[in-house]
């Protein structure tokens, strides 16, 4: 029997972590300061959107070969980055020797499948040495804006192997006794488009990698290399511990769930499927991936590490969400998971690109799988997709324009639990970013984002409501080539769970400047049922006369057209899928569905159809004035319950 | 995956006495397998009724990952 942390006296505290308590918990604390304090730094100076306004990077800090890399902190940002770094750093030093690091070096490695994520995450570590020998990497793993390829920016799931997708990196050095390797910078340079804007990025990632060795060096010098490298340690197994407690107090069994993506970027006639059977014993999880549809053949794949990535997350999520992640959250998780599958794409056919399509499913799976085993502590599901819009043209000037992650669906709602009510925008669950202000895409992009609003109706139903779906809409003033990434649009991604309903169904249309021009009409797009029967589908269940969304309706394929060329005034329209509702709707108080109603999250329709409520009053012209009509409520409900 | 069954001489070697450490289990009750956990990837022999692993060696680096460049020697 493990003693726990807290029982430990404290010779054995000591003992076991060369250092006493407070220490070792003002070293991790300080560990988690030096991390957040290096993305500061990159935040504050970078120059390239998707780092400046999307928050597309994360830090970590991880310990030496001989503790066997363990990350004992990490950045408060993107989570997709957190699970595949811990693996990054220990892949790429031990292929690139740690014997023949010195003090001074920066190595690289973009490579999915040795590090994790896609090619233009590349991953800078930087040894940190004290007396001659490694006691720790800090690691900023940051998205490059472009690195190659036949897509400009890469967001496309229409790339059919690695020689499509972009530059691979193996272990390479960067820089060397605090200088760059010009052949390392080049071999990005001349492949890779926007160079000017990559490198003064790279140049700041350097200068925040100083500053984290620097830090490091001194609380080193402050507290001793053993108390130093006994923090790590206790970093991990404080994560490890939590995980493992949280995991006893799961019921044991097995619990399995399935879950999927639309399609590829080949056609639509192979539907992805993620089975999961997950066996819980005591403090113990193995996680059985085995069945799982072979991989795509386009870049929606993902890899293994990523799939670990979104394990981790989502039990995060749900039974230990309280405790600061680290690479000691999976000690007691096992994960099984064959390769050659489409959350573990194998090289040089099984591209991977838009991972967290794929790795998505992967967590929403797990919170299915686990729905009943929780209880009352089971969570709803989110917009599933992040719906990257991923553009490019050419200004008067000549000057060239890209944009990718700020125009399409890329924020949306989550889902409900039972704390209450779910958020309505925000990023998928394992993203964890900014939202690019609309200011900022105006002023770099001939882009106008017209519309960005709530739907009505959308949300998961629920004694907790889901986040509704978000409508957004992009009027496009050049001529401009464009990739569309909508891939969770066949069945909702926001399952309802604890007897709550699921969110709506989400779609993509593309209204060409011939069909409706809003520039000369001086009229936005309305949201009313006619004005889609114009409108060009790029994906979604529509309705084939009006293209309006309907479950029951055809699939049209986000890839049938996989680059669309449009003329100046075209507006594409992106509408997410709502986030599922927790709990039963006919137990939410009626009060609580007028201020729904006031607020526009729900029509009166909608409070009389899914919630029982019977609300007089018009929302529009008197929202304050609306009323429940209590009598005819309870009548409904009864009506409804009887079902 | 596969799941290799483990023999009592595979667990005998890796100082498992059925009998004392898993009573009423028999060795059938034992499997090896590949898994990704903290620290990477190892190959495990684990009980299954309890997942319980008496044995995780380390390795391979990538898991069941082939590189492109594997198998080229450029020495």
């Amino acid at each position: 029997m493990t003693v726990s942390l807290k029982d430990l006296d404290d010779a054995q505290f000591a003992e076991r972590y060369g250092a006493d308590r407070f220490t070792a918990t003002v070293l991790s604390s300080r560990m988690r300061y030096i991390v957040q304090h290096m993305c500061t730094g990159l935040l504050n100076n970078a120059f390239s959107l998707i780092l400046r306004d999307w928050y597309d990077f994360a830090a970590t800090i991880s310990g030496p070969p001989e503790q066997n890399y363990p990350m004992s902190s990490v950045s408060n940002s993107l989570a997709m980055f957190l699970g595949t770094m811990s693996e990054a750093v220990r892949n790429t030093i031990e292929e690139y020797g740690p014997e023949n690091l010195r003090p001074g070096d920066v190595v690289i490695c973009n490579d999915p499948y040795r590090a994790g994520n896609h090619v233009n995450d590349i991953c800078f570590i930087r040894p940190v040495f004290a007396d001659g020998r490694i006691i720790s990497f800090v690691t900023l793993r940051a998205h490059q804006l472009d690195m190659g390829g036949v897509v400009p920016a890469g967001f496309s799931g229409t790339k059919r192997n690695v020689y499509e997708n972009g530059l691979v990196i193996a272990p390479t050095l960067l820089y060397r006794d605090d200088k760059p390797v010009k052949s390392a910078f080049n071999l990005i340079f001349d492949n890779a488009r926007y160079c000017a804007l990559l490198l003064p990025d790279i140049k700041t990632i350097y200068a925040n990698l100083l500053l984290g060795e620097q830090l490091i060096q001194e609380s080193v010098a402050r507290y001793g290399v053993e108390a130093y490298l006994g923090a790590i340690r206790y970093s991990t197994d404080v994560s490890a511990e939590a995980m493992s407690t949280a995991l006893a107090e799961l019921p044991d069994g097995v619990y399995e769930a399935e879950e999927g993506i639309d399609c590829d970027g080949i056609d639509d006639s192979v539907e992805y499927r993620i089975k999961v059977r997950i066996t819980k014993v005591g403090p113990r999880m193995e996680l059985d991936f085995s069945g799982t549809s072979p991989q795509a053949r386009t870049s929606i794949n993902a890899g293994i590490l990523d799939t670990k990535t979104a394990v981790g997350v989502a039990l995060k999520f749900l039974i230990d969400p309280a405790t600061p992640f680290t690479s000691g959250a999976y000690r007691d998780i096992d994960i099984v998971l064959p390769a050659g599958t489409f959350i573990s794409a194998t090289p040089p056919d099984g591209a991977v690109f838009l991972y967290w399509e794929s790795t998505g499913p992967v967590l929403l799976a797990v919170f299915r799988a686990l729905e009943k085993a929780l209880g009352r502590k089971a969570v709803g599901g989110d917009y599933g997709s992040l719906n990257i819009h991923n553009a490019n043209g050419v200004l008067e000037d000549g000057t060239p324009w890209v944009t990718t992650a700020q125009c399409g669906g890329e924020h949306g709602p989550w889902g409900a639990t039972e704390a209450g009510d779910a958020d309505s925008y925000s990023v998928v669950y394992q993203a964890n970013n900014l939202d690019p202000a609309t200011e900022a895409i105006e002023s770099e992009l001939p882009a106008v984002v017209l519309r960005k609003e709530y739907v009505p109706d959308s949300s998961g139903a629920g004694t907790n409501r889901g986040g509704a779906a978000v409508l957004k809409d992009t009027l496009y003033l050049t001529a401009a080539e464009h990739w569309s990434s909508p891939l969770h649009t066949k069945s909702p991604s926001g399952l309802g769970v604890y007897g709550g309903k699921s969110g709506a169904l989400g779609a993509t249309w593309l209204f060409h400047a011939e069909d409706r021009d809003v520039v000369r009409t001086r009229e936005l797009l309305g949201t009313s049922d006619e004005v889609y029967a114009r409108a060009t589908p790029v994906a979604g269940m529509l309705d084939p006369e009006t293209k309006c969304v309907d479950p029951d309706g055809e699939y049209f394929y986000f890839a049938s057209t996989p680059v669309w060329h449009t003329k100046p005034h075209a507006v594409f329209r992106y509408l997410t899928n709502g986030g599922g509702g927790w709990g039963n709707p006919l137990d939410r108080d009626p009060e609580r569905v007028k201020r729904d109603v006031r607020d526009e999250y729900v029509t009166v329709e909608g409070a009389y159809r899914d919630y029982g409520v019977v609300i007089t009053g018009d929302p529009r012209t008197d929202p304050e004035g609306l009323r429940v009509d209590e009598e005819a409520t309870r009548r409904r409900r009864a009506e409804l319950a009887a079902q | 995956m596969p799941r290799e069954d483990v023999s009592e001489e595979d667990l005998r070697a890796l100082g498992v006495e059925l009998a004392r450490d898993f009573p009423g289990s028999t060795a059938a009750d034992f499997r090896r397998y590949p898994v990704l956990s903290e620290g990477g990837w190892f190959t495990v022999v684990k009980h299954q009724k309890t997942l319980e692993s008496v044995a995780r060696e380390p390795g391979p680096l990538l898991g069941p990952i082939a590189l492109a460049s594997d198998g080229l020697d450029v020495n």
